[in-house]
């Protein structure tokens, strides 16, 4: 029983190294302003965009869900039925965690905090399941008999 | 659902890794099944049932509420 839609191995790791550097940037982008220059782009009067965007958010965030999105997809080195079955049922898990959260951080955040809510949306149920995932994973492996 | 895949594991004198070697699939498999966290595919019970020259019904049996 093999999924299609995963990636090699390797990928879990390559995700994860690119991440970090994504998510700094986007962090720094948020609290400090940090703008890269080169990613100013300047639109003339009348075109559907802002006349001046720079475009450091838009790179913070596609890196990050992309990031993530390898570390999910990765396969693990043995690939089986088991493994399969708790990847959905993680991604379940996943769902399920994050509307609660959500739900609760709209009553529980306002005007400011809740755009940083809104924000860290994006990226917690591809979270919520890498973590999941591989704590049941490593679970299971720590009750493993040794040999 | 109950099995004997550690007792039948023993009577061969084989590992979890010897046996998730010879069924194709990873150590955490043959663990989650022995441990009752995971219920088998019929191709893996199948086959596990074959390479112990047993039964299914031998190796693995219904519990009260299945």
């Amino acid at each position: 029983m093999r999924s299609k839609l995963l990636l090699p191995h390797r990928f879990k790791w390559i995700g994860l190294f690119v991440f970090i550097p994504f998510l700094v940037l986007g962090l720094l982008n948020r609290y400090k302003d940090f703008k890269i220059e080169a990613l100013t782009f300047y639109y003339e009067d009348g075109s559907i965009f802002t006349p001046v965007q720079n475009l450091t958010d838009e790179l913070a965030l596609t890196g990050s869900i992309i990031s993530l999105l390898m570390v999910s997809f990765a396969r693990e080195k043995q690939e089986d039925e088991f493994i399969n079955h708790t990847r959905l049922e993680s991604w379940q898990w996943a769902v399920l965690i994050n509307f609660v959260m959500l739900i609760i951080a709209t009553w529980v955040f306002y005007d400011e905090a809740y755009i940083d809510v809104m924000m860290y949306n994006l990226l917690t149920p591809l979270i919520f399941f890498i973590i999941r995932f591989n704590w049941v994973l490593s679970k299971n492996k720590r009750s493993e008999e040794k040999i | 659902m109950q099995n004997t895949i550690k007792v039948e594991r023993a009577i061969k004198n084989m590992t979890q890794a010897d046996l998730a070697d010879k069924i194709g699939v990873s150590r955490q498999t043959i663990n989650a099944i022995e441990t009752n966290r995971y219920v088998p595919s019929t191709i893996l019970a199948l086959k596990m049932a074959r390479l112990f020259g047993k039964a299914v019904e031998e190796i693995f049996t219904l519990e009260k509420g299945d």
